[in-house]
């Protein structure tokens, strides 16, 4: 297997304080990765670095054999716009928009006409048990309606890798694993890298890799399978 | 609580600080506009009262009974003179006795062959040559007339001595008790070229006032909004765990309260330090004294005491929602919309206005200000009420058609908040629209006073009148024979290409009471005429021609090539008759001019002034009050859109603080911070300028209405000094929204997404 995105001894400090201390990590195309690690122990910087939002003081980030931590802010949010997806815990729709006008969003910036965006934003609905809210607004929907919403958001675009941020960090267990069978599942049929940063133990088992980050490091673990 | 309050608003952090310091900048700025106001109609008061010995002409005279004990009377006598375009107010005066009352500003009274000068008038006399000024006036300049009697600084006065015998004999001089202190109620006579007329200015100003402290406002109540999410948050917070709602109150009172009073300080120090600056702005067509932009104890108290009041009290309706419910969160859902029924009151208002156009105007001024007045209160408040309507409908038509996602979340954004949306820019909209209807009103007034354009020439001729209408109904003229060597030095001198001579013809129609609608006709020679073609023509083969005044009720020659009628008169008879006007063609150089009207004004001191046609057009009373009006609009729209930039600006902010979350993350999946900028943009400046649009085209219609049916006059397109002026304080306010975008890309960035 090819790797997608990989990171070599990536150090970055925050004032005083260092988040990553060398951390370096190779993820394969259509992996599912699981990062866990403590509080404050990096893993949320460290998935910020690989999706390029943020740029380590030193080491590399590659992605698809091409090196993007040098890369200017423009270049990296078209990388981020095109090829990767995004799913936060909390917060990340727009408010304004309807959930299917939120789905089509990345469609819309990247120049799809407005009819063919929604429309391919509609055969979400479906796949992801949120028929009936298409026309409702963020403040309309349960928080897990409002992550599967955010998750459509994240793939919709077909992209090659899916960063998520403890996408379940704001929902009881059971809508979380619920949603964390869908992203699984729709990864796995569009062959979707995804990258996952959790503090759960449960939620990283849905991973086919698991690793710990502590003091800004990148341990390794075992490969884990999908709870049944 | 109210140490917790101070501790909460002091170490509150960076929104608490930012939105106190917001609030008391627009508190600031409130009460210094509030000031300048306040001290502007004072500042006008005192102007008045010290116009008012210039008045004395107009004082009703005492019966003699009354006058024991009083001073000696004096002769008095007010015309108004001008050089150079400016007009130069004269005052002839002659003691009776020892204490014949001296005039406000002079030390004592002037004796025959002195004269005293305002300072202005002084400084122009040393530059400008005697020959086109000084000569003018009798005898030596004695000294300069005190600040006490000029009405501002710029004022041009002179006061002229005579000896009693001298004055008694002067055609206008009226032998007067004493020097009026106050002004007139009713300005007519002779104060009605250097005097103002007070109660209308108050008006002026109060509606100047309106128009400029509604946005301000709207800016206070904005500002106060700002960060609301957070606060209204931690408000909630401290309602779960047991907070009362008066304590709530206090805290909140206790935030809005310092930031009220730093905000009263800053507004105090900045009308003291935009006073000087201030006092310069000819609001009245001249510039005040700076101490007479004063204010009084209670002034001082009503602001330094109510502006706080005010805040508190608007905090508190601020915080009813939290007050409520300790789960006072804001929760993005679709909010109810306003409904069409908002465009009612802007149509009853123009209905009303349209009404008069069909039935006609009243007959009486309190009876059309009754019937005109409430049609456009109404339809400035059928403005505000239909606006979150308007607001709407455009938004949604705008999402309807969005290609771009930065158009479909501005306007959804618009759609959904469409009462807040346009709350921002309300008072854009009444400043536009009582600009546009004052500007309209006088431009099309000035249009119909006017007549047809003049022609260069008229500012080149200058015509001295010797007649004059004297109650009860005659036009009378002391003047019986012009003396050649007069005309000769006329003709002589260097620029004047003509001198013509207009005898009295005609006489008023008899039988009438008081002045009467009527053109005054006169009778001058082909041969005098040629030489000063600017009045007129001959009609071939003619010796003398009838001639008459520029219009109805003017008593005043104008400019015209028309051939007049031919008249029959004798050379003999003509020169027999009195002398109408005197009419010198120049080359139009300043010099000409004046050494024209310096020479006339020398040989006939005390009569009409001599004014070129042009002047006489320009300096008319209701020409100046038009051009102050004009002045005062300009003052409100050019104020009143930049405070309008400023609500947007700080209600833009609000929005972005709002919406920090939703919109850092969208940075970090990729959207470009041009999309944002976009969404700011389309947000802020697409209501600006469609209320902008919709605020012009009201206030034309609604002077249009007016002048159908007040003057059965069409509506004239102000000139582009009035779109000018808009498109600046448009692009004024839209370069205050465009500051705002360095603070989008800090409050969206990275870290936002980390921290929040």
């Amino acid at each position: 297997m090819t790797a997608t995105v990989e990171a070599r001894d990536a150090r970055l400090s925050f004032g005083e304080t260092p988040a990553l201390q060398g951390a370096s990590i190779c993820i394969q195309a259509g992996e599912i990765l699981a990062v866990m690690g403590p509080s404050g122990s990096g893993k949320s910087t460290f998935l910020h670095c690989l999706a390029g939002i943020l740029v380590p003081s030193s080491g590399e980030i590659y992605y698809a054999g091409q090196r993007i931590d040098t890369l200017g802010e423009s270049a990296r949010s078209a990388l981020r716009r095109d090829r990767f997806g995004f799913v936060f815990q909390f917060g990340q729709l727009v408010p304004e928009l309807s959930a299917e006008e939120n789905i089509a969003l990345p469609l819309l910036l990247s120049g799809v006409e407005r009819g063919e965006a929604i429309s391919r934003a509609r055969g979400w609905f479906d796949r992801l048990d949120l028929d009936g809210t298409q026309r409702r607004r963020s403040g309309e929907l349960s928080g897990g309606q409002a992550q599967r919403v955010a998750l459509a958001r994240g793939l919709v675009a077909q992209p090659e890798v899916l960063f998520a941020d403890e996408p379940t960090g704001s929902l009881d267990s059971l809508t979380g694993e619920h949603v964390m069978e869908l992203m699984v599942g729709a990864a796995k049929d569009l062959g979707t890298t995804v990258v996952l940063v959790t503090h759960e133990p449960r939620v990283a088992a849905y991973a086919d890799r698991e690793v710990i980050v502590r003091d800004g490091k990148v341990n390794q673990l075992a490969s884990t399978a999908a709870p049944s | 609580m109210i140490s917790l309050g101070l501790r909460l608003t002091l170490n509150g952090g960076r929104e608490t600080l930012l939105r106190v310091l917001v609030t008391a900048a627009a508190v600031a700025l409130g009460v210094g506009m509030l000031l300048i106001t306040v001290a502007g109609l004072n500042a006008v008061n005192a102007q008045n009262a010290r116009y008012g010995w210039l008045e004395t002409g107009a004082l009703p005279q005492l019966p003699a009974a009354q006058q024991t004990n009083r001073p000696d009377p004096l002769w008095w006598l007010l015309t108004v003179d001008v050089f150079d375009g400016h007009q130069i107010g004269r005052v002839d005066i002659a003691a009776t006795g020892p204490t014949s009352t001296v005039p406000p500003g002079l030390s004592r009274f002037p004796a025959a062959g002195q004269y005293y000068a305002s300072p202005a008038l002084a400084a122009l006399l040393t530059t400008a040559p005697a020959s086109q000024l000084a000569a003018r006036y009798p005898g030596h300049l004695a000294g300069v007339v005190g600040s006490a009697g000029l009405p501002s600084p710029d004022t041009l006065l002179v006061v002229v001595g005579h000896s009693a015998a001298q004055m008694k004999h002067l055609p206008g001089a009226q032998e007067v008790a004493t020097i009026a202190t106050t002004p007139p109620s009713d300005c007519s006579g002779p104060c009605i070229s250097l005097g103002i007329d007070n109660s209308g200015l108050d008006l002026v100003f109060a509606i100047a006032a309106a128009a400029l402290l509604f946005p301000i406002l709207i800016f206070i109540g904005t500002a106060s909004r700002l960060s609301s999410a957070q606060r209204d948050r931690r408000f909630a917070a401290m309602r779960l765990v047991g907070a009362t709602p008066a304590q709530i109150s206090v805290i909140c009172a206790v935030e809005s309260t310092l930031a009220a009073a730093a905000g009263v300080i800053l507004g105090f120090g900045l009308f003291f330090a935009a006073r000087p600056a201030v006092a310069t702005v000819p609001f009245t067509g001249t510039r005040f004294f700076a101490g007479d932009l004063s204010l009084s104890i209670l002034d001082i108290l009503l602001v330094a005491i109510g502006v706080p009041l005010a805040a508190t009290v608007a905090a508190r309706i601020a915080i009813r929602r939290v007050q409520t419910s300790p789960l006072g969160v804001n929760r993005h859902v679709t909010p109810p919309s306003p409904r069409a029924w908002r465009l009612i009151p802007v149509f009853v208002g123009l209905a009303e206005l349209a009404y008069f156009v069909h039935a006609g105007r009243p007959g009486s001024t309190p009876g059309q200000v009754a019937a005109y007045l409430p049609g456009l209160l109404v339809t400035m408040a059928g403005l505000v009420i239909a606006g979150p309507w308007l607001t709407m409908t455009g938004s949604r038509l705008l999402t309807r058609r969005a290609r771009h996602p930065a158009a479909l979340i501005a306007g959804r954004r618009l759609s959904d908040q469409p009462q807040a949306s346009f709350r921002a820019i309300s008072g854009l909209m009444l400043a536009l629209f009582v600009t546009t209807v004052a500007i309209a009103i006088i431009t099309s007034i000035n249009a119909y006073n006017a007549g047809p354009a003049l022609p260069t020439d008229a500012r080149a001729t200058v015509v001295d009148q010797f007649t004059s209408f004297v109650p009860p109904d005659h036009l009378a003229t002391s003047v019986p024979s012009l003396p050649a060597a007069l005309l000769t030095q006329l003709q002589s001198q260097r620029g004047v290409t003509g001198v013509s001579v207009v005898h009295a013809l005609s006489k008023p129609p008899t039988g009438r009471q008081g002045l009467v609608p009527y053109a005054p006709r006169g009778v001058i020679a082909c041969a005098q005429l040629a030489r000063t073609p600017s009045i007129g023509r001959c009609p071939a083969g003619a010796t003398a021609v009838v001639v008459q005044a520029r219009a109805q009720g003017s008593d005043t020659l104008g400019a015209t090539s028309r051939a007049w009628p031919a008249s029959t008169i004798s050379p003999a008879r003509l020169a027999a008759l009195p002398v109408q006007y005197v009419v010198v063609a120049t080359n139009g150089s300043t010099q000409a001019i004046e050494q024209a009207r310096t020479t006339l004004e020398r040989a006939y001191p005390v009569l009409y002034s001599p004014e070129t046609i042009a002047e006489n057009a320009s300096l008319s009373f209701t020409a100046q009050r038009a051009a102050e009006f004009r002045q005062l609009a300009d003052v409100v729209i050019l104020a009143s859109l930049p405070i309008a930039g400023c609500s947007l600006a700080v209600s833009v902010i609000a929005g972005i603080g709002d919406r920090k979350r939703p919109f850092s993350l969208l940075r970090l999946t990729g959207a470009p911070l041009s999309l944002l900028r976009r969404v700011i943009a389309i947000e802020s400046a697409l209501p600006l300028l469609a209320t902008a649009i919709i605020a012009i085209a009201t206030g034309f219609l609604a002077a249009g209405l007016f002048l159908n049916s007040q003057l059965s006059e069409s509506l004239r397109a102000p000139g582009t000094g009035y779109y000018v002026t808009v498109a600046a304080g448009l692009a004024v306010s839209l370069g205050i929204i465009g500051t705002t975008f360095p603070l989008l890309a800090r409050m969206t960035g990275p870290e936002t997404a980390r921290n929040e």
